[in-house]
């Protein structure tokens, strides 16, 4: 299972504005078409570090990079990225469905118009074949004209995959996505990122044990902004190495 | 049980005088826009916008000065009053979210909104009548327009606001770059909030005649010059209402109902966009 590393952290600390030191020394790697999830207590620094993937700190100011993220040879965390060719190839998901206040077909064409693809007949291939992949298709392929806000919170997630995935990117970063959804949309979401795999690399950050038991190949246990533990998920859950590990995944905190 | 026979009657006071004074309130609100209709409905005939003022004493004649000139004020004062306030309103939510500057300018728009409308009408007179020398339209429509800045810039401020951060970051995490965030998402999901904004703005200044007084004054012929004095229809009132000839008051009665007219519409109008977007 072990493969190509698609992107990794190399002793990377962050600093919130005042020196707020949230991510502690953290190394960490993501296997090219492998889930990694992101586990720990609340405050911990996990989606802190998911967001330092695709640079998203940098939209406030003040906040402080050390160390490297490696991206297929690139050190991202450099000041020469051009940060937007970035987000277009590392995605993000958020814990509550964000839907542009525009159309279905609209929103799925947000990033490919963008990156400016104009052709009609190009748009609505690619439009339909992010929708297809994020398994929403048959639900919403009548109503492509429709405000995307008609759309059930769980309908409204995959949307907001399927607009990730348009852009083509290697990596996708799903913060809590099922945080905000019933059981059994959590249900088709998981289902659906297990079957993303094959195509991108996720990283996924969640509070449910369960859910990173289910869905995960790899998994990373944080605890005060420090990568506590970080192997196979089977290992972490069934063998642990550190002791906070296994108290935190059997329940004895957090 | 003393105790609360005597909340009972706390309560009764409090319904009572609350009924009072409300009753008070549209009485008089229902007394003047009744006194307007009845003198306006009578007064209006097709006279009144297609003539323009008959001289002094001679029966006839109309307001098509007034109606055209206060028309054009109006929509020069929205043409400048708008992109400022949107512009201003986009860059204090945005640009400047957070920051000290930022409220400061949010506190002084607000009280910039009850400032007497007379005052902004003697300040554009200082800076723009008395430097040029004489009364114009365009300085009527800078008076109008500082009266809708604060407005429109205050509803822009607060409707972005509204739009929620994650959205953005929604935005930004697909790669595009702030302006584009801002015109393509953020402003889409505003856009009902801040139209509504324009439109009661509108319906604001429309009824303003002080600061026309002092900048684009009043012109008893047609004229579409905007470097001239230009002709309004509440300055018009405002002197037919104060002549000596029953003629200018019937005008005066029928221009009043008119203005009320095209505030009411305007502000229906907000109301009915306002409802559309919540039902959404």
């Amino acid at each position: 299972m072990t493969g190509q590393i698609e992107i990794e952290a190399k002793n990377l600390n962050f600093y919130y504005a005042v020196n707020i030191h949230a991510l502690k020394q953290v190394s960490l790697s993501a296997y090219k078409h492998n889930v990694t999830a992101l586990i720990g207590p609340s405050g911990c620094g996990k989606t802190t570090l998911l967001r330092c993937f695709n640079r998203m700190h940098d939209l406030y100011p003040k906040n402080r990079y050390e160390g490297e993220i490696i991206f297929q040879g690139t050190n991202i965390l450099s000041n020469d990225i051009d940060i937007i060719n970035l987000r277009s190839r590392i995605g993000m998901v958020f814990q509550k469905p964000t839907p542009f206040p525009m159309t279905i077909f609209d929103n799925i064409a947000y990033g490919l118009r963008l990156k400016g693809i104009k052709n009609r007949s190009e748009l609505s291939g690619k439009v339909e074949k992010a929708i297809k992949d994020a398994a929403l298709w048959d639900e919403v392929k009548d109503k492509l004209n429709v405000s995307a806000y008609e759309l059930s919170g769980g309908q409204q997630q995959r949307l907001v995959i399927a607009r990730a995935l348009a852009v083509e990117p290697e990596v996708l970063l799903f913060d809590e996505p099922t945080s905000a959804l019933d059981p059994i949309s959590t249900a088709k979401i998981e289902e659906l990122i297990v079957q993303l795999k094959s195509k991108v690399t996720i990283i996924i950050v969640t509070h449910n044990m369960q859910q990173a038991a289910r869905i995960s190949d790899w998994t990373g246990f944080m605890m005060l902004g420090e990568l506590i533990e970080f192997d196979k998920t089977d290992k972490i859950f069934t063998a642990p190495s550190e002791k906070l590990t296994e108290d935190y995944i059997t329940g004895r905190f957090g | 049980m003393r105790r609360e026979n005597f909340r009972v009657i706390q309560s009764r006071i409090a319904f009572i005088l609350s009924t009072l004074t409300a009753l008070f309130g549209i009485f008089w609100l229902v007394f003047i826009i009744g006194d307007i209709l009845i003198h306006g409905i009578g007064a209006l005939n097709i006279d009144l916008f297609i003539k323009d003022p008959a001289p002094a004493g001679v029966e006839g004649g109309g307001l098509r000065n007034a109606f055209v000139g206060h028309l054009m004020i109006t929509l020069f004062a929205t043409l400048i009053g708008v992109p400022v306030g949107v512009l201003g309103g986009t860059f204090l939510a945005e640009y400047a979210r957070g920051k000290k500057i930022a409220r400061l300018i949010s506190i002084l728009s607000d009280i910039m909104v009850s400032v007497p409308a007379i005052v902004v009408g003697t300040f554009v007179y200082a800076i723009i009548v008395k430097p040029l020398g004489h009364f114009s339209g365009w300085a009527g429509a800078v008076a109008l327009a500082m009266i809708m800045i604060p407005v429109v810039l205050r509803t822009t401020e607060d409707m972005l606001s509204l739009v929620s951060w994650t959205v953005r970051e929604a935005a930004f995490a697909l790669g595009a770059p702030y302006y584009k965030v801002i015109i393509q998402v953020v402003y889409r999901g505003a856009a009902t909030g801040i139209l509504t904004g324009i439109l009661l703005s509108i319906a604001r200044v429309t009824g303003e005649a002080a600061p026309l007084l002092f900048t684009a004054f009043n012109n008893s012929f047609f004229s579409t010059n905007m470097n001239e004095p230009v002709a309004s229809l509440t300055v018009s009132i405002f002197q037919y209402a104060m002549g000596p000839y029953d003629i200018w008051h019937t005008q005066a009665w029928a221009a009043s109902l008119m203005i009320t007219l095209f505030i009411l519409i305007i502000t229906i109008l907000g109301r009915l966009i306002i409802k559309w977007r919540y039902k959404k």
